[in-house]
């Protein structure tokens, strides 16, 4: 049987009205009556009682309200971009304080945040690091008292893995010193580090290989494996597998192995080269006692844990497995810990760097103290862009309380509004993005070179940042404009049509306590900043009780340098800028480790007590510049049983300027890193000089640290020989005197690699993180106060206009225009004020916290407070006063006669 | 209990989805109603009827098959909740009360 349909428009119709809930049985009702009566009484006037059907089910009831449906579809979302967009494009000057202020706070926040990153993300680039552990000893030992090292011995490293079921390997290496690494065929003397790692080196730490197989690389004796760059710097190009290589301390050649890529910026590790551990039988001799080595600190000893493993368990069995197999001398106490790989860069504080010879430096360690400074620096700039916004926006709510009064009229309800809103914020946000990373792209090569980092752009080590960042920003977009379109869908439109004022009171207390915290953080950092800038400046401009100026440092890197010293300051006295040239076996202001022995009076019967030692010929005093209190210079050979002493040490010695002379000090142990061991194989053998001299006290280490006890020896000494030579050059055409002092230095011996250094700039190294912190918080504050103060502009420029009317009329009657600006400045000048309030003691407490971890710090005076308050509230008044003025010079007829 | 009252059609529509028994939708009750009481029924009129009464809470509903003739539209069908059939009884009793206290000269009178 044929069916025919039913007209179909009959049907759409009953779609269009019908509730949706009704429509499907009600319609399949009208169907089925619909083929009865066709079968019954034909085509027409089936149709013709369905039409009348329809008709009667027109009724309320049946018909669906009149409430609209969602309108999520693009349509709509293209209406809100287009109106998002026109509404930005009206109001051209908000627009644009809203995206200068985001602008300014998003370059911040990425700029300090790539840094933040760069340093949370230390080693990362290892895929084990989960379960990488340094392992550190504690010692004790009445010598000592407790030290905390980043070492461990020989046999811990060789047996954990056996002995203990959680290692599932480990790693040592060792820095044995520093020697000049050179090709045999070609020699250029290049000066590097020894560093002997042994076979699961690189089967622990994945360090990228170019060249070469990571776990056969270091397997066998007298393998090198180097970086590109050093590759480059001796052969001048990196396919050098299978070439020799020679330390010039060595009889056997090198044969290198394998070709690291270079390390990443973000690594502590930072050796260019790690031979292979010595064969059983070598003839140079490492490998001596080894296989008694549990308790000592010459290697530093990495762990691989299995997975799951509880790192607290196993350092306690690893403290087991030693004391179980080590002899510790009597009284001595020894315990491991372990500490995560993550950890070593920032959370090392405490914790010496082992495994190396005194002449190696320490690995560089971050500031974690910095780190949070700037995360919370760079959040709250981010914050008070977003607060600027809100601000902003929810300031104008009047000035659209008629548009939003004709949407809601038509027909759009709340949840269009908010999201009209959100889409104006986002596109906001996103233009501020969009411009900040333009500029954080221009600002990063000097940004890197600055801060000595190698950002780049969009690596793929840092797609996570981004994704973070932008995150992040986004969120900060819609909580920002969250407020405001929550704040402005609000308003009952009648209300907003009949033209009544919003006058809600707590959205304008919101804006004041905003306004109040974006100062608050403003001032704060301003503050920050000048304690920062004077302690710096202190740092590097005080008198250090000696002179640093065009003060030229030489390492003694070759054994003749330090044999035949005398021929050599003989030599270079000659050249005519050299003023003065002296040997020590330190010099003030070191970067290297102080050797430090235990002294007391002889005969005495008090406690020995600690004392750092410099070794130094009689120019020294002259060529530092350093006064000599009481008594006499070292004169010649026959002083080397001589000691001058500091006043510290005087003092720490019972020792006055009139009974001092001659008096011998006995000197039994001595430390060349962390432990104090006897000076003399003989235990009960000590070094008794006598003190002829007492010196001024002078900074010979990081203002960080106070002058302490020091005992200056003859240069030919029994605790510590010759490193370096001290030469003072007059400030005339210094290369050449370096080219000649080089001269000297290489006809005394030819594999000498010229090392030098200008002690000040050596100096300014020890606080040139503060440095950098100082300035990069100098620019987020600079940053922070503009953006605030963009926030401030808008809303002053918002009030004065809402004021037009009131001012027009105080001006017919008479008010002048210095009472005018009073009353639009005041509100503003008021909330500063409130937040100057809030900041100081904030800042006071913070400023203090920070300084005491200087021995020798400024102190934070009330007048940077006041600097800082009128500072704050000067530029606040200023850019208030910009709108005020502008105002109360308006002709009063311009205003009033629109009416 | 008060406001159990039911309109005219609304009784009728009641009592013939009890009629119908576990066979009333639309176009049955339409069918049903027009065969025994004579009466023309619009879709319009039941269908807003019956959702009053659903509204009231004398009948429940409950989705059926989809037939053929009915190009898979579902039907709805109709039963009578206690609520309702209380709703009856009470219009009942009301009714024969008042036939009841109906004095029979009145009946005669016609």
């Amino acid at each position: 049987m044929k069916k025919s349909a039913p007209p179909r428009y009959l049907l759409r119709l009953l779609k269009a009205f019908c509730k949706p809930e009704y429509h499907a049985d009600i319609e399949g009702d009208l169907l089925e009556l619909y083929e009865r009566r066709e079968l019954e009484s034909g085509r027409v006037r089936a149709n013709l009682l369905l039409f009348k059907d329809v008709l009667f089910l027109f009724r309320p009831g049946i018909i669906r309200s009149a409430a609209i449906q969602p309108l999520t579809n693009n349509d709509m979302i293209k209406s809100y971009f287009t109106m998002g967009w026109r509404s930005l494009a009206k109001n051209k000057l908000y627009s644009t304080l809203n995206v200068t202020g985001l602008t300014f706070g998003i370059v911040c926040f990425l700029l300090v945040g790539l840094y933040v990153y760069d340093e949370l993300t230390f080693d990362n680039q290892h895929t084990q690091r989960d379960r990488i552990y340094r392992v550190i000893s504690h010692n004790e030992n009445p010598n000592n008292g407790l030290t905390v090292v980043a070492a461990a011995g020989y046999m811990l490293a060789e047996e954990s893995p056996n002995a203990i079921p959680e290692v599932e390997s480990t790693t040592r290496i060792q820095r044995i010193g520093r020697a000049n690494l050179v090709d045999p065929e070609n020699p250029v003397y290049v000066q590097e580090t020894v560093t002997i790692g042994d076979q699961y080196f690189l089967q622990v730490f994945d360090f990228p290989l170019i060249e070469g197989d990571r776990r056969t690389a270091l397997k066998e004796p007298n393998s090198i494996v180097i970086t590109e760059d050093l590759a480059m710097k001796i052969f001048n190009r990196v396919d050098v597998v299978n070439k020799n290589l020679l330390f010039d301390f060595m009889r056997t050649p090198l044969k290198i192995t394998g070709i690291l890529k270079n390390h990443p910026h973000n690594s502590t590790f930072n050796f260019t080269s790690v031979m292979s551990e010595p064969g059983r039988n070598n003839a140079d001799g490492f490998r001596q006692g080894v296989e008694t080595d549990w308790a000592s600190t010459s290697f530093t000893v990495y762990a691989l844990l299995k997975p799951q493993s509880n790192a607290d368990s196993v350092a306690s069995k690893m403290t087991r497995l030693v004391l179980a197999n080590a002899e510790l001398a009597p009284g001595r106490t020894l315990f491991h810990t372990l500490q995560p790989l993550k950890d070593v860069h920032l959370r090392s504080e405490g914790i010496v760097d082992g495994g190396r010879n005194t002449n190696v430096d320490s690995i560089p360690q971050g500031n974690p103290v910095y780190v949070s400074v700037f995360s919370v620096a760079a959040i709250f700039a981010l914050l008070i862009a977003g607060i600027n916004y809100t601000n902003l926006t929810t300031a104008r709510a009047s000035s659209r309380i008629k548009e939003i009064g004709v949407r809601k009229t038509i027909g759009a309800v709340r949840g269009n509004l908010i999201r009209q809103f959100l889409v104006e914020s986002l596109i906001t946000t996103a233009i501020a993005f969009l411009l900040a990373v333009i500029i954080v792209n221009l600002l990063l090569p000097p940004f890197n070179n600055f801060v000595n980092k190698q950002f780049s752009f969009f690596t793929a080590t840092s797609l996570r940042f981004w994704g973070i960042a932008l995150a992040l920003i986004v969120l900060v977009g819609v909580i920002s404009g969250g407020y405001a379109a929550l704040l402005l869908s609000r308003f009952n439109p009648v209300a907003l049509l009949k033209g009544l004022k919003i006058r809600s009171g707590s959205d304008f207390t919101v804006r004041k306590v905003l306004v109040v915290f974006q100062f608050t953080i403003s001032t704060i950092m301003i503050i920050g900043t000048m304690v920062l800038l004077m302690q710096v400046r202190y740092l590097n401009n005080s008198d250090l009780g000696f002179n640093r100026d065009l003060m030229l440092v030489i390492d003694v890197n070759v054994g003749k340098a330090r044999s035949n010293f005398e021929w050599v300051k003989t030599e270079m006295a000659k050249v005519p800028a050299v003023q003065h040239v002296s040997v020590t076996s330190r010099v003030p202001g070191e970067w290297k480790t102080f050797r430090r022995v235990k002294v007391k009076k002889e005969g005495s019967s008090s406690e020995h007590q600690i004392a750092y030692v410099i070794g130094a010929d009689p120019d020294f005093l002259a060529t530092y510049d350093i006064k000599l209190l009481n008594g006499r210079n070292f004169q010649n050979e026959s002083d080397s049983s001589a000691i001058l002493i500091n006043e510290t040490a005087a003092n720490m010695l019972g020792l006055t300027p009139a009974d001092f002379n001659d008096q011998v000090v006995d000197i039994p142990v001595i430390a060349r890193n962390s432990f104090f061991v006897p000076l003399y194989n003989d235990v009960n053998a000590s070094f008794k000089p006598r003190v002829v001299g007492i010196v001024n006290d002078f900074h010979f280490q990081s203002l960080r640290d106070k002058i302490q006890p020091l005992i200056i020896a003859y240069n030919n000494n029994p605790i510590h020989g010759i490193d370096y030579y001290s030469v003072k050059i007059s400030p005339h055409n210094i290369q050449s005197t370096l080219d000649k002092l080089k001269a000297i230095m290489v006809a005394n011996d030819e594999r000498e690699p010229f090392e030098y250094h200008f002690l000040d700039d050596q100096l300014a190294l020890f606080y040139i993180e503060d440095q950098r912190s100082q300035t990069i918080l100098s620019w987020v504050a600079i940053a922070s106060v503009f953006i605030a103060c963009l926030g401030l502009f808008g809303l002053a420029t918002y009030a004065a206009e809402q004021r037009l009317k009131e001012i027009g009329v105080r001006k017919v009657l008479g008010a002048n225009v210095v009472s005018l600006i009073t009353l639009l400045s005041k509100d503003f000048v008021k909330l500063v004020l409130v937040a100057c309030c809030i900041s100081f003691p904030i800042a006071w407490w913070g400023a203090n916290r920070w300084l005491e971890e200087y021995a020798y710090h400024v102190d934070v005076t009330w007048w940077v407070f006041a600097l800082a308050g009128v500072l704050a509230t000067g530029i606040a008044l200023l850019t208030v006063s910009y709108q005020a003025i502008k105002t109360a010079l308006v002709n009063p007829v311009e205003i009033l006669k629109s009416e | 209990m008060k406001k159990i009252q039911l309109g005219e059609f609304e009784e009728v529509v009641l009592l013939t989805v009890g009629v119908l028994h576990g066979n009333a939708y639309g176009v049955t009750i339409k069918d049903e109603i027009e065969q025994r009481l004579d009466r023309e029924v619009t879709i319009g009129a039941l269908q807003i009827t019956l959702r009053r009464l659903e509204s009231k809470g004398f009948l429940k509903s409950k989705q059926g098959e989809a037939t053929e003739s009915r190009r898979g539209r579902p039907k709805l069908f109709f039963e009578i909740t206690a609520y309702g059939k209380k709703a009856l009884v009470h219009s009942k009793e009301t009714r024969d009360e008042l036939w009841n206290a109906l004095p029979n000269l009145v009946l005669k009178l016609k």
